[in-house]
């Protein structure tokens, strides 16, 4: 960083918009990459989507801000690892299947566990109750009460609906967690 | 809005911009005070870096706005760390990891650099590591070559470390970057393959046309790493590695590197063809390497041809003018190779070397000394009788310039020279006695000593003088050890030389000025020269008479004896006792060691005996005559190889290495004082755990079983870095074990962390051969200390307890292993009069199971190979014999029988002579 920018922006006039880290977080088959890969610059959406291992860092900038996303496998062996990447984040995107109602209380165990992670204090969490084009998927209302949602009093949450495969109502959570982001700075 | 909105981030940014400052400014301050202090020295820019303070820093990994420049430094820090061998713990690795984890988001390529090496360094557990495994598949595509040969490195060292299956997933992509364009990359998977060869092979054999394809490369590197990794994919078929190298031979390697393998790689192949049947081509091959215009080729194939067994002079020949060629070579690390190799190639073709001795002799005032110590070393192998003088005149200028080591090289190939040419052995002689003289560490002195010993051994002209400069050197010798050795000589040799009474004032000098040791073998000394020699006994006797009231035990009561002895031949008697003279002088008709263990039986005698110890009782079993003969042959195979060797390392080793583990616990166990009463030890037993490993306190179960005492040794070790455990006992509970009571023990007095030290409980048997568990507690006295400081000992402590499991005694620690060459010859012999049948149903999925586990548990030897059981026999019959306690030969054969899958059927007929020892061994099982 050189001098003069660094100047700039220790008098806060720096044109570089803020950047954030997000942590996105959910079963495996809940669609976190296929989400991710929407809101990414068009071309590499065509890509086939296939089960992450480990992880995935994507960088885009969104709603007047810088956004590094570290798309976390959810699959039962790396779930362990979501949590050395809790530090330092600005939130965290939870990732519903709504039309898995068998493992919705696996889903709640997890995010259970992560609620009681001291890194995670006061840090907005977005949920989305992803796969909402098929019929056999719980309302955003539904999985409210399934996960216990409203029992979440320390954090500002939002839930979305999704469809991950044509991109529906995913611009519209961003939209509220950078609100959310850069209400918490302004503070 | 920025900047009411973002008062972290500026603040943050310029935070780190100060600190970076500030600590560039400390870099450069320090650098320059340590370049006026001391300019010589190269200044380190790590000094004082610590891990703790790393480990803080490190925390900026987490950073929102990552800093790369800052991110670096502290990744060369910790990766400095490591290699400094600092160890991190568990739960820092993975700290850091996932720190590191983070930063591959930056683009910085710098950065990336070393963030590759971080992760191949840091050796993440497995279960962390696999979450980089996809980042760095993403770089394997990259378009940036430095990434793409890095993530694949990485990625083969973490395959190879984890989980080897995942080869499959990335196989393809290693394929197309063994034959990439660039050779940066094309070497890193050639690499890769090497590593992932020992834990996937099948995977990496499917790669040889690639391999192929890459071994034409013009790079150098690829060439060559091709070429290893081809050699490693057909290592296992000898057939295929002689083709491929032959098919090489013929179509020279562009790289010197991979011409070098290849020469090492047909060097293999030629030896494994044996001298008779070697392939003429592949020894013209590495002829024509000799006209290589690389030096390291030719040097390459010039010890190759040398190091060939069973070489001609003539092969020799070309292999010998190319080294004396390197010797006058400019550049050291030639002259060095070529000396080197030439010596070893003396030791054995000591003529082929010959030609090069007139450029060896420049070579001994070299400025490298160690060039210097191996021509003159090869000129000693090598030269003739005529040159001997000029060589030792040589030498002597030298040899207060080298080190010790270097020294004893040197001496070692006088000794060798001079059994070569005896009549030379007055010049080596007065060489020899001149470095004597001069400053040595004792393996320096030792090794002259040695061959100053050998010498006078083989070559009887050169014993008088010898003497004499041996007994000019006890005149000031520091070393007690050498300075006995030499008087015990003295006493051997001295009195069948021409003038035998010189030697008298030398070793009577020892006995007024040395310590007790030195002067009780001066004592010996002298009254040999008495014994021996008439005229001189007067004398002897009286300055013997003069030593009665030395202040030493020892030497005390061999001046006694000997006076009284030799009083006993002035008056004409026969001597002391029945004791002739004469035997003094021979060497003892038993071995020493047994002697002792004789001694030691014998004061174990309970309640002691009135029969006199008596030299004919010592029996000397075969274990102990093979075991002396062994370290015999071992000395004087180490004696003929330091005549040859270059470094001379420790030349007997301590036979006691060769010793099983449990004799050597008995050998611990006879020196202590407490359990001399228990007398011959009769067997030991395996250590048992009594607590798992990686527990608060590990403690281990020897049991050594007595004829009447069961002793036994607690192995005791402290994992907490925190607590220093005082009086340590092991109570044993006896309640279940009516035949066994406590006799003594003998408690550990402080345990701290990390040195394991022994408790020993010492049982006696009263009656039957107890067998049962018995209940252990640890009971110690804790005291809290600092780990790595001294304990304070103010600190009193508290009392506690902690349980162990259970102790088993079971039939087989009774029962000792005992081989019996005719089996039914034995067993036919020992009759049915005290046998014992018994049948028994197991439960063994297999014989194989059953059978280890019955003879395991009956602690017997099987004998002649009935061990092993044949494929596919549904029934089997292992013969075993074993020597119970007291002595009670026990013999048994163990029928089984599979009866449905998963049970073994068994017969087990028990046969000794003692009713009561087959019946006990029989139902042991059960």
């Amino acid at each position: 960083m050189g001098l003069f920018k660094m100047l700039l922006s220790s008098l806060g006039l720096s044109s570089n918009s803020k950047k954030v880290r997000i942590v996105c977080v959910g079963l495996d088959n809940s669609g976190k990459t296929t989400i991710i890969a929407h809101l990414k610059p068009k071309k590499a959406v065509t890509q086939e989507i296939v089960p992450t291992v480990g992880f995935n860092v994507e960088e885009f900038q969104k709603s007047g801000l810088y956004f590094t996303i570290f798309d976390m496998s959810g699959q039962g062996r790396y779930r362990n690892l979501w949590e050395h990447y809790y530090k330092d984040v600005g939130g965290i995107i939870f990732c519903i299947d709504s039309t898995d109602a068998l493992r919705m209380c696996v889903a709640k165990d997890e995010l259970e566990q992560m609620l009681q992670h001291q890194d995670l204090r006061s840090v907005p969490l977005l949920f989305f109750a992803n796969k909402m084009d098929l019929p056999t998927a719980k309302q955003p209302v539904e999985c409210v009460s399934l996960l216990e949602l409203d029992r979440i009093t320390d954090k500002p949450w939002h839930i979305a609906a999704s469809n991950a495969l044509t991109g529906e109502g995913i611009d519209a959570g961003i939209a509220w967690l950078a609100d959310q982001m850069q209400r918490a700075w302004r503070k | 809005m920025a900047s009411a909105a973002a008062p972290a981030t500026p603040a943050d940014v310029a935070s780190q911009g100060a600190q970076w400052v500030q600590s560039m400014r400390d870099a450069v301050s320090s650098m320059t005070k340590g370049e006026k202090k001391d300019e010589d020295e190269s200044y380190s820019p790590f000094r004082g870096v610590e891990k703790s303070t790393v480990l803080q820093e490190s925390r900026c990994f987490n950073d929102r706005e990552l800093n790369p420049r800052k991110c670096i430094t502290i990744l060369t820090k910790i990766l400095w760390l490591l290699s400094q061998g600092d160890k991190l713990s568990r739960l820092e690795t993975t700290d850091i990891f996932f720190g590191v984890t983070k930063l591959l988001q930056n683009k910085d390529a710098q950065m990336r650099r070393l963030l590759y090496l971080m992760l191949k360094e840091l050796k993440p557990s497995p279960e962390e590591v696999i979450i980089v495994c996809a980042t760095l598949t993403k770089d394997m595509n990259s378009k940036i070559e430095l990434n793409r040969g890095n993530a694949i490195r990485v990625l083969g060292a973490i395959i190879a470390a984890t989980d080897p299956t995942l080869l499959a997933q990335i196989e393809r992509h290693l394929k197309e970057a063994l034959v990439d364009r660039n050779a940066f990359v094309a070497a890193s998977a050639l690499v890769s393959g090497i590593h992932l060869m020992s834990v996937n092979g099948e995977v990496v054999k499917r790669w040889v046309n690639e391999v192929q394809t890459a071994l034409q490369s013009d790079n150098q590197s690829v060439q060559y790493h091709a070429l290893a990794l081809l050699n490693q994919i057909k290592r296992q078929d000898r057939l295929a590695v002689s083709k491929v190298v032959a098919s090489l031979t013929r179509t020279p390697l562009k790289s010197p590197m991979a011409q070098c393998l290849l020469i090492r790689y047909a060097r293999g192949v030629m030896e494994e063809q044996g001298a008779e049947q070697r392939d003429r081509a592949l020894y013209d091959y590495l002829e024509s390497a000799l006209r290589h215009k690389s030096d390291m080729v030719i040097y390459e194939a010039a010890t190759a041809i040398c190091s060939l067994t069973g070489v001609t002079q003539r092969e020799l020949a070309p292999a010998v003018t190319v080294l004396q060629l390197f010797l006058c070579s400019p550049k050291p690390s030639l002259r060095f190779a070529a000396v080197r190799t030439l010596n070893k190639v003396a030791m054995v073709h000591p003529l082929a070397v010959t030609p090069c001795n007139m450029d060896m002799e420049g070579l001994i005032n070299d400025s490298n000394r160690s060039i210097a110590t191996l021509a003159i070393t090869t000129l000693l192998k090598t030269g003739s009788e005529s040159g001997v003088e000029r060589l030792m005149k040589q030498i002597t200028s030298f040899m207060s310039e080298i080190a010790d080591e270097f020294k004893i090289v040197v001496v070692d190939a006088i000794r060798a020279m001079c059994l070569k040419f005896p009549q030379k052995h007055r010049v080596l002689m007065t060489f020899l006695s001149n470095v004597l003289r001069e400053e040595g560490g004792f393996q320096y002195k030792k090794a002259i000593v040695d061959t100053i010993l050998v010498i006078i051994a083989r070559v009887p002209e050169a014993k008088e003088a010898g003497l004499g400069h041996l007994c000019e050197f006890i005149e000031d010798c520091e070393f007690t050890l050498l300075s006995t050795q030499i008087l015990h000589l003295i006493g051997v040799e001295g009195p069948s030389t021409g003038e035998p009474s010189k030697y008298i004032r030398f070793i009577y000098n020892r006995v007024v000025l040395e310590n007790a040791t030195v002067r009780a073998s001066a004592i010996s000394a002298l009254a040999k020269f008495g014994i021996q020699l008439e005229t001189l006994r007067p004398s002897v006797i009286v300055l013997l008479q003069r030593c009665l009231y030395d202040n030493d035990d020892e030497v005390r009561d061999r001046v006694t004896f000997f006076v009284a002895l030799l009083k006993g031949l002035q008056e004409g008697r026969s001597g002391l006792g029945g004791l002739d003279g004469k035997t003094m002088l021979e060497p003892l008709p038993v071995p020493l060691e047994a002697i002792e263990r004789s001694c030691r039986e014998y004061m174990a005698i309970e309640g002691g005996t009135d029969e006199p110890f008596s030299l004919s009782a010592v029996t000397v079993d075969a274990e102990m005559l093979k075991r002396q003969m062994r370290t015999q042959a071992a000395a004087e195979k180490a004696a003929s190889g330091g005549l040859s060797g270059f470094v001379t390392d420790e030349i007997v080793s301590p036979p006691a290495s060769k010793l099983k583990s449990s004799e050597g616990e008995a050998d611990l166990l006879s020196k202590l004082p407490q359990f001399v009463h228990v007398g011959q030890r009769f067997a030991s037993s395996k250590p048992v755990a009594l607590s798992e490993t990686g527990t608060e306190y590990e403690v281990q179960c020897i049991k050594h079983v007595y004829a009447s005492h069961l002793l036994l040794q607690f192995k005791l070790n402290n994992t907490l870095e925190d607590q220093l455990l005082e009086q340590v006992t092991i109570a044993v509970d006896l309640t279940n074990t009516p035949g066994l009571v406590l006799d003594s023990e003998l408690k550990c007095e402080s345990l701290p962390y990390g040195t394991p030290a022994d408790c020993f409980v010492c049982l006696r048997r009263v009656e039957g051969v107890p067998v049962g568990s018995m209940a252990c507690t640890l009971k110690y006295i804790v005291k809290d200390v600092e780990p790595g400081k001294e304990p304070d000992p103010s600190e009193t402590g508290y009392d506690d307890q902690y349980n162990l499991e259970e102790l088993e005694l079971a039939a087989a620690d009774f029962m000792k292993p005992l081989a019996v060459v005719d089996f039914r010859e034995v067993w036919s012999t020992v009759g049915a009069d005290a046998e014992v049948v018994e049948t028994f149903s197991l439960t063994y999925p297999s014989l194989q199971a059953a059978m280890t586990e019955v003879v395991s548990f009956l602690g017997m030897q099987p004998c002649d190979g009935s061990e092993k059981i044949p494929d596919g026999s549904r029934t089997h019959t292992v013969l075993v014999s074993g020597l119970f306690l007291g002595g009670v030969q026990v013999f048994a054969i163990v029928n089984l029988r599979v009866d449905t899958p998963k049970a073994v059927g068994m017969r087990l007929t028990v046969r000794s002579a003692d009713m009561a020892v087959s019946k006990f061994v029989a139902e042991a099982v059960a």
